[in-house]
């Protein structure tokens, strides 16, 4: 207690507290560290928060360190263009705007960058449905025998190693897909234009449509938690209302809890897709690493996270370097679209939720 | 001088023409075989190894027996890929980098004193899963490329029949695989195309260890040499090459390997026999450094595919006593007593290096300071 | 629109309500029989192969044997990044949740830092893997190493420990803080004893899924540890390689022999029981921490445990 001393000596006890505390030698440092224990909190918090940032810039900036021989030589083209070509690593090195590079190599990461997307695409389709059902499964008055299996295997789905869902992917959810369910699919689609997308053939099952329902299972934990915290902060007395008035679950849900965080839900299914954007092991063991385009959505593809596994290893042995600086350019990219899908969800987050709602308000 | 004594001078020189020569021949003898004496005995260091995948299983055995007769030398292995290999042992992360490919002039420019030094001899299946034929199919390195360039979408067709009279092949698409993890594997099958097809394959794509793979129907890319076998099962039609230590993974997931044409037109099985046949061809032909491919040589029975499993080590290491583990080691390696025996190459199916390139391989490693 | 009672609209009221349900039931679904054919998946590959001596023996030279040192560093790894990013994880999220300055309209600010956390969780892992390599193991000379490793872990798992940890902080109600103030207690001593103490369990179930994914990290792994096939004697920090199970997965899986693929398989189960280890023990955690407390097990909660929401996992 921070009672301080003064007019203490009336007690008439020894033993009470404050007489206790007046003659302990350690009294001064005592009071000292409690008064100021906010201030060591602040500090140690204020030097702790700074760090990511701190981390981020760092990533960021040994990124573009290394890019930079690249970024020179590939310029723009390398966002339009569609090759892959190491060039000739044990013929000739050329040297182009003063940077050395293997003759003939030649960049164009427009095909990696619309893998990304693609699979980032489908990866939400999959996942926003299904984390706002499991987010009012959660939050809402369903009952107990529904939301605490699911809580459980979505922190399940959250914690596993990516390495063993890509492992699963590859060996059983594939196959099985490619067997029992593309066909059906394929075989029944019409040759018109979008559509056709979906024709045979279907492959072994590793591919862009296999990687992005993976992908939606990895990212449906994030989705959830984010809109379940926005589903708590709505408040319960218009949700009591309506159901006072004999709504149903249905329409409390649609017509109170919904609107009122229909921004925020934005923000949370963009924060899954920068997840989605940045997946790498998983996506690189079942999407079957093409460097080029999808033919079918069942078909092999790739995405800047993947093609950066697979060809670390190859562009180290490029003594120029090049390769190497190519990937952190591709990295950098990556960085770049990250950045700007969290920016956006920011902003509609905090525009048009309560998200940010006063602390307690639980 | 009279002619008795000039009889005897002659006798006296033969004698001792003789005994020196003798004598010679006994050193000679005695230090030949006497393969122990020429492994020297390393101090205690820690050592770390990492790089090729191909190599990793074999590394880890020599570890195992090395380490039973010199247990002072703690060996950390790591199969990161042959390019981070020779990463590592450029910018001296790890002192041994292990690579299916030999260095680049490029990787050399930046650090000049990095040797590669062969270690043992691999070589490259090309399988296939072609349900219904019996027998090793025929198959030439221009067939493959045409196949891998999507010009060849059958596998009855003609050029292939060509090759494989006695066998009826059926009307089967092909599906081509190929390593979609930039590898040691790729850079050895496009080092074959180019070499037999070098106004195709070889002007237009060429050989590297990631390739833009040209677009064939249906073409899949793998992660690894599993990825590859496994792709290859679960796809009728397949054709994929792969590594030769994955030979019995490749019969017992169904499948079969071809039989390669050699340059001399010859239609050759990789055996043991005739991967050191190929080898032999190339005794001459290896540099003192090592660095050469060994694709497409000249032997009649040799098989076309095969190279050297290297260590890339700088010759400029930070301490001697770790030069000397690092010596004491390859050294131990390339010993046709020890690390190239068939107990232990035998396991991965690599193949010995003949007992000249061993020579060669320990000048290179008597530079490592 | 009227609330009826009767006729045509009362039964689309119905039925939109059993379809309602019905997306309930088939969100959980989708989410629950992908993770139990997951787990089984894992069981089914790792149990025809399976001998309990894998756990206490380590890897022979063919990649094949036991698993005792890569499970051994993995807990290494686990303990290391809690002691590292734990700590600077929950101060940061203290200070998102109390100190951070609350703008006129009653939302906090730090909206930069808020950022840049989220896209450091969202970053691609081998890019991280490759930013260590080149700067802490190349660059500063460490060579393959635990320490590279758990800096760049770290880097991975803090922004989700901030996160959890300030929205655990959220929800302490009102109540407790003013009755602290009204107590005459200063604000360091109150978020001690009475704040973070409340917080705790979600703070610890934050905690021990940050741990789950660190450890269920390969590609950043293979960039900054390397990999050994024995622990180093003794904790050393730098230039030694370090042994952990993901490696096992995803390398021996590729391997020839058919023995270490079995290793796979089990390196893979032993993850999976690692992983539904924490959980159950971050679930027990909570419910003994809110057993004598209002709203806490025994009871019927007023929401969920925070253990079923607050999760948001960053790339691996």
């Amino acid at each position: 207690m921070a009672v301080t001393g003064g007019t203490v000596d009336s007690f008439p006890s020894k033993q009470s507290g404050e007489a206790v505390r007046r003659d302990n030698p350690f009294r001064r440092t005592a009071d000292a560290f409690r008064v100021h224990e906010e201030l060591i909190w602040k500090a140690a918090a204020r030097i702790a928060v700074l760090l990511p940032l701190a981390a981020l810039a760092f990533a960021v900036t040994v990124l573009a360190v290394k890019a930079w021989p690249a970024i020179e030589v590939n310029g723009w083209k390398f966002l339009t263009g569609s090759a892959w070509n190491y060039g000739s690593s044990y013929g000739a090195t050329v040297h182009t705007h003063g940077v050395a590079h293997p003759e003939g190599s030649d960049y164009g990461a427009w095909d990696i960058i619309a893998g990304t997307l693609q699979s980032s695409t489908i990866a939400l389709i999959f996942a926003v449905p299904v984390s706002i059902g499991a987010a009012f499964a959660l939050t809402e008055r369903l009952p107990a025998w529904l939301s605490r299996p699911l809580g459980f295997a979505i922190e399940i789905l959250a914690g596993i190693p990516s390495v063993v869902i890509g492992l699963w992917g590859l060996l059983t959810l594939g196959p099985f897909l490619s067997k029992h369910i593309y066909p059906i699919v394929a075989d029944h689609m019409p040759n018109v234009p979008v559509l056709s997308y979906f024709r045979n053939p279907v492959g072994s099952g590793e591919g862009l449509l296999t990687a992005g329902v993976v992908l939606g299972l990895m990212i449906v934990p994030i989705v959830t938690s984010t809109t379940s915290d926005l589903f708590r902060q709505v408040p319960r007395l218009p949700k009591e209302g309506g159901e006072a008035l004999g709504m149903t679950d249905w329409e409390v849900a649609n017509r109170v809890t919904l609107p009122w965080v229909r921004g925020g839900i934005i923000g949370a299914c963009v924060l899954g897709l920068g997840r989605a954007l940045g997946e790498t092991i998983a996506v690189a063991m079942i999407g079957g690493s093409a460097l080029h385009l999808a033919g079918n959505i069942y078909s092999p593809f790739t995405t800047i996270a993947a093609t950066i596994l697979s060809q670390l290893d190859g562009a180290l042995s490029d003594g120029t370097g090049f390769a190497v600086a190519t990937l952190a350019e591709l990295g950098l990219v990556l960085a770049i679209i990250s950045v700007a899908v969290n920016l956006v969800a920011r902003v509609i987050i905090t525009r048009s939720s309560r998200l940010g709602g006063p602390v307690g308000a639980g | 001088m009279t002619r008795m004594h000039r009889a005897l001078r002659v006798r006296k020189a033969a004698v001792i023409g003789a005994t020196l020569g003798v004598a010679l021949s006994t050193a000679v003898v005695a230090a030949g075989p006497a393969g122990a004496s020429s492994i020297e005995k390393p101090p205690s260091a820690t050592l770390i190894e990492t790089g090729s995948t191909l190599l990793y299983p074999l590394f880890n055995l020599w570890v195992g027996g090395y380490g039973t007769t010199y247990p002072q030398v703690k060996i950390q292995t790591a199969g990161t890929g042959s390019g981070t290999g020779i990463t590592d042992a450029s910018n001296g992360t790890a002192q041994i980098g292990a690579s299916d490919a030999y260095l680049a002039p490029s990787n050399l420019t930046a650090t000049p004193t990095l040797e590669n030094i062969p270690l043992a001899i691999s070589a490259q299946l090309v399988a296939y899963n072609v349900p219904g034929v019996t027998g090793h199919i025929n198959l030439t390195g221009k067939v493959l490329s045409e196949i891998y360039q999507g010009q060849i979408t059958n596998w009855n067709d003609s050029a292939i029949a060509a090759a494989n009279p006695n066998i009826t092949l059926p009307n089967l698409p092909i599906v081509t695989l190929h390593r979609s993890d930039s590898s040691g594997d790729t850079f050895l099958f496009s080092t074959f195309l180019s070499k037999t097809d070098p106004s195709g394959w070889g002007t237009k794509i060429g050989y590297n260890t990631t390739i833009p793979w040209p677009s064939a129907p249906g073409a899949l890319g793998e992660m690894g040499n599993s990825g590859m076998v496994s792709g290859c099962k679960a796809t009728p039609g397949c054709v994929a090459y792969i590594g030769i230590s994955y030979e019995t993974q490749v019969l017992q997931a169904g499948l079969s390997y071809a039989a390669l044409q050699n340059a001399k037109h010859q239609y050759v099985l990789p055996t043991s026999a005739s991967i050191s046949a190929e080898a032999a061809s190339f005794i001459k032909k290896t540099p003192a450094s090592g660095t050469i491919s060994l694709i497409y040589g000249p032997a009649k029975t040799g098989y076309p595919i095969i190279n050297y499993e290297y260590a890339i080590v700088n010759s400029q290491q930070s301490s001697s006593s770790t030069a000397k583990a690092i010596r004491s080691l390859l050294e131990w390696a390339v010993n046709s007593k020890d690390g190239n025996n068939p107990q232990y190459l035998s396991q991965v199916n690599f193949q010995p290096l003949p007992s000249k390139i061993v020579k060669a391989s320990l000048k290179q490693i008597k530079k490592i300071k | 629109m009227s609330i009826t009672t009767t006729g045509n609209a009362l039964r689309q009221r119905k039925i939109s309500e059993v379809m309602f349900r019905g997306f309930g039931i088939l969100a959980l679904l989708l989410v629950l029989v992908p993770a139990i054919w997951l787990i089984g998946s894992v069981v089914a590959h790792a149990a025809p192969h399976w001998k309990w001596s894998v756990l206490w023996s380590s890897l022979s030279v063919q990649d094949t044997g036991g698993l005792r040192d890569e499970i051994l560093g993995t807990l290494i790894l686990m303990l290391g990044v809690l002691i590292i990013a734990g700590s600077i994880g929950v101060l940061a999220g203290i200070h998102l949740s109390e100190f951070a300055k609350t703008r006129k309209n009653g939302k906090p600010s730090g909206g930069a830092l808020r950022i840049a956390s989220d896209v450091l969780s969202g970053f691609p892992s081998i890019v991280l893997g490759y930013v260590g390599y080149a700067a802490l193991v190349v660059g500063l000379h460490w060579g393959y190493s635990l320490l590279s490793a758990l800096i760049i872990l770290s880097i991975m798992v803090i922004p989700y420990i901030a996160k959890t940890t300030e929205s655990s902080l959220r929800q302490v109600p009102t109540a407790y803080r003013e009755g602290a103030v009204a107590l005459g207690m200063t604000a360091g001593y109150s978020l001690r004893k009475i704040v973070l103490k409340t917080a705790l369990p979600g703070i610890v179930t934050g905690l021990l899924l940050a741990m789950a994914i660190a450890s269920g990290e390969t590609a950043p792994l293979i960039y900054t540890a390397g990999f050994s096939n024995t622990l180093p004697h003794g904790i050393v920090l730098t230039h030694a390689q370090f042994p952990y199970l993901t490696y096992a997965v995803f390398t021996f899986y590729n391997a020839p022999a058919a023995q270490a693929h079995y290793v796979a398989f089990d390196a893979a189960l032993i993850l999976v029981v690692l992983i539904l280890l924490l959980l159950v023990i971050s679930r027990i955690f909570v419910a003994r921490t809110q057993r004598h407390t209002e709203g806490g097990a025994g009871r019927t909660p007023r929401r969920p445990p925070l253990g079923g929401g607050g999760t948001a996992a960053p790339t691996a």
